[in-house]
């Protein structure tokens, strides 16, 4: 059977994305592989968003294109891809297509001289495909994990942060029919998945793209919400990423009212400075992140908040990275992946000096990550001696033990008992904490049932 | 958001060397006044965005650009023709005017082409209560100023010839404002940072300041 390998780089969209386009290699009669060395068909679903992504695409394709001499290969690269790497790799690579074009893939194949035995099944279906995306996502997708599914729900953004390229790699905020929505996260539950997030840039403008013929965000929730209801189901459901600007009231007392609703919410805020804030078009001021904090607190008091922060932006001063400071020690965040700041190509501020020197930023990422350990050390030492259902995900790398998370994404690990636990829920009383993670064991009627 | 328009270009009228408005057809595209559209030339992959300078009324659009010496995309607007086609996404932003805030007093603050979304906003709704400071280095740059209620528009020219010598920094910084004023900045991030700074050395809350930045 022709195989291929598929190099992933990038986020969580990526992934998913990546799932599909698998989904249509398999349908296509191809068999995955892991070593690229036994693969006719080699692709990459490519990311822009830091120039280290672009450069492992050009490395990588130098490299294939070099094994060409001796081996027949076909290459391909598609995902999140700026205008400029467009022009360049149309010349490297065999076959360049959007997620949208994934339909034509067994006709770009054939154009290649690769007939595959279902390369026409896609065809068939052409005329039913949806306009929105080219029916990209009704392309059922090759889940990579039994219980744990991303489902996308948005494609590209209209934001335009100055440190982001996604405008110009994925296009405008386009909704997915929330029909679709809603059946895949409906066959993900009866399949007995127990996490599924939704997927988009920015996930909390679910809708404005088609307002009044598309449910808003908050509509959509209630709905998966009431399939946790009809399917009587026990699943959580996640978000990412959400933008503060369109996040409302309404968002969170969905959440509130349905158990299918994790309590945990990812809201970056990627400055603690109104200044930065506005070099980075974000359109919101500090004032207004903190309005949101308060509203999730009092609607949701025991969810878990996450976020993004960016230390040393262009020209971000030392007071305006400290009232970054001051916001991660006001805000109290269980979780915050913070980054130092690098340009990235094709985004507004890639046009702009560089200003705040490497050492500069270093310090501040620590600065920054002791606060982080502080106020996560501070919530987990909370949980000690609490109860708290957790989703055990695979083995843990100290021996003997069980990785997992709670509802609230708070990484936890306990004591195997012999048995597989994957995929399933279980009850742990927290032990002991460290910053970022706490440790457990199992209450005794659940150690009981092993 | 609507999905991507084919528009025709109608004129490009050169108000300096370096700087035009563009027209075009609207091909029935709805927006808010002080929002933006991403254009570029049809077939082309590469697109800028710039803020509405047309009423709503207008059955065309109209966006005001000023040529980047290193630019792409402006570099080619500039030289399109009456005729030419243009990819157009949008309209995108949240430079508005809700309802709620229409009845306060405004102020509103541009440096050079950033003018282009107040040049809509005034235009559109015409029973606003603004005054409006326009900063530039030289007369020339006073564009579209017949559009404007002129006993409204304080034209702050740091090269002289304006209502007012020097920056409109300045010009805030030497008059009071009323504590409900709802302030308007766009233009470039140092205006609009010093700005906001002595905006909120005068008392206005940081709520009741809006920004749009051209970079």
């Amino acid at each position: 059977m022709m195989k291929y390998f598929i190099l992933n780089l990038g986020c969580q969209m990526n992934q998913s994305d990546s799932e599909r386009i698998q989904a249509v290699l398999r349908q296509m009669g191809l068999e995955k592989t892991e070593n690229e060395e036994e693969a006719f068909v080699r692709g990459i679903v490519a990311c822009s968003v830091r120039q280290k992504a672009i450069d492992k695409v050009y490395s990588k394709i130098y490299e294939w294109n070099e094994q060409k001499a001796s081996k027949n290969l076909l290459t391909f690269v598609s995902g999140c891809i700026l205008p400029a790497d467009h022009e360049k790799f149309l010349k490297k690579f065999d076959l360049i297509f959007s997620l949208q074009q994934l339909k034509d893939l067994p006709d770009m194949f054939r154009q290649y001289g690769v007939t595959t035995p279902l390369s026409t099944s896609l065809e068939r279906e052409e005329t039913e495909f949806s306009p929105l995306m080219g029916g990209f996502w009704q392309v059922k997708p090759q889940y990579s994990s039994p219980f744990e599914a991303f489902v996308p729900i948005q494609n590209g953004c209209d934001k335009f942060c100055t440190f982001c390229a996604v405008p110009y790699t994925r296009g405008r905020e386009v909704s997915r029919p929330s029909n679709e929505v809603l059946e895949e996260v409906q066959n993900l539950v009866r399949a007995g998945y127990k996490s599924v997030t939704l997927l988009g840039q920015n996930v909390n403008s679910y809708g404005q793209d088609r307002p009044g013929q598309e449910l808003t965000f908050a509509e959509l929730l209630r709905e998966v919400g009431k399939i946790g209801q009809r399917e009587k189901a026990d699943f959580w459901t996640y978000f990412t990423s959400p933008h503060p600007r369109d996040m409302t009231r309404e968002v969170l007392e969905v959440i509130a009212e349905y158990p299918v609703l994790a309590k945990q919410i990812h809201l970056p805020l990627q400055s603690g400075d109104d200044k930065v804030l506005i070099r980075m078009n974000r359109n919101y001021g500090l004032d207004r992140y903190r309005d949101i904090v308060k509203d999730i607190r009092s609607i949701l008091p025991t969810a878990t908040l996450f976020t993004d922060i960016i230390v040393g932006f262009t020209g971000e001063t030392d007071e305006q990275f400290y009232n970054t400071r001051l916001a991660l020690e006001e805000f109290q965040f269980q979780m915050a992946f913070i980054a130092q700041y690098s340009p990235r190509p094709g985004a507004a501020s890639y046009r702009w000096e560089d200003d705040v020197p490497r050492e500069v930023k270093k310090s501040r990422f620590h600065e920054l990550t002791d606060v982080l350990l502080a106020s996560s050390l501070a919530y987990n030492q909370s949980l000690v001696g609490q109860t708290l259902r957790v989703l055990v995900d695979k083995p843990d790398r100290k021996p003997g033990y069980w990785a997992a998370r709670t509802e609230g994404k708070v990484a936890v690990r306990f004591p195997s008992q012999g048995k597989d636990l994957t995929g399933q829920f279980v009850n742990l009383r927290i032990t002991q904490v460290v910053p970022l993670s706490v440790e457990g064991e199992l209450v005794p009627e659940y150690a009981g049932q092993l | 958001m609507e999905a991507q328009r084919q528009c025709q270009v109608q004129s490009v009228t050169f108000i300096t060397p370096e700087t035009f408005i563009l027209r075009f057809s609207r091909e029935g595209l709805t927006f808010q006044p002080g929002q933006y559209l991403s254009v570029g030339l049809a077939g082309h992959r590469e697109q800028r965005e710039y803020s509405i300078y047309s009423p709503l009324t207008a059955d065309f659009l109209e966006i005001l650009i000023r040529v980047v010496p290193d630019g792409k995309v402006s570099r080619q607007l500039a030289q399109t023709k009456p005729g030419d086609f243009l990819a157009v996404d949008g309209p995108f932003g949240y430079f508005l005017i809700s309802e709620a805030q229409k009845q306060k007093p405004f102020l509103f603050i541009a440096t050079g082409t950033g003018l282009s979304p107040f040049h809509c906003l005034t235009n559109s709704l015409p029973t606003l209560n603004y005054q409006f400071l326009h900063g530039v280095r030289h007369q020339e740059e006073q564009y579209g100023y017949a559009d404007f209620d002129r006993s409204r528009l304080v034209s702050c020219v740091t090269g002289g010839g304006g209502d007012y010598q020097g920056r409109v920094t300045q010009y805030l910084r030497d008059h009071e404002w009323l504590s409900e004023t709802q302030v308007y900045l766009c233009g470039n991030c140092d205006m609009i940072y010093d700005a906001f700074d002595l905006l909120k050395e005068k008392g206005i809350p940081s709520s009741q300041i809006f920004t749009e930045v051209y970079f």
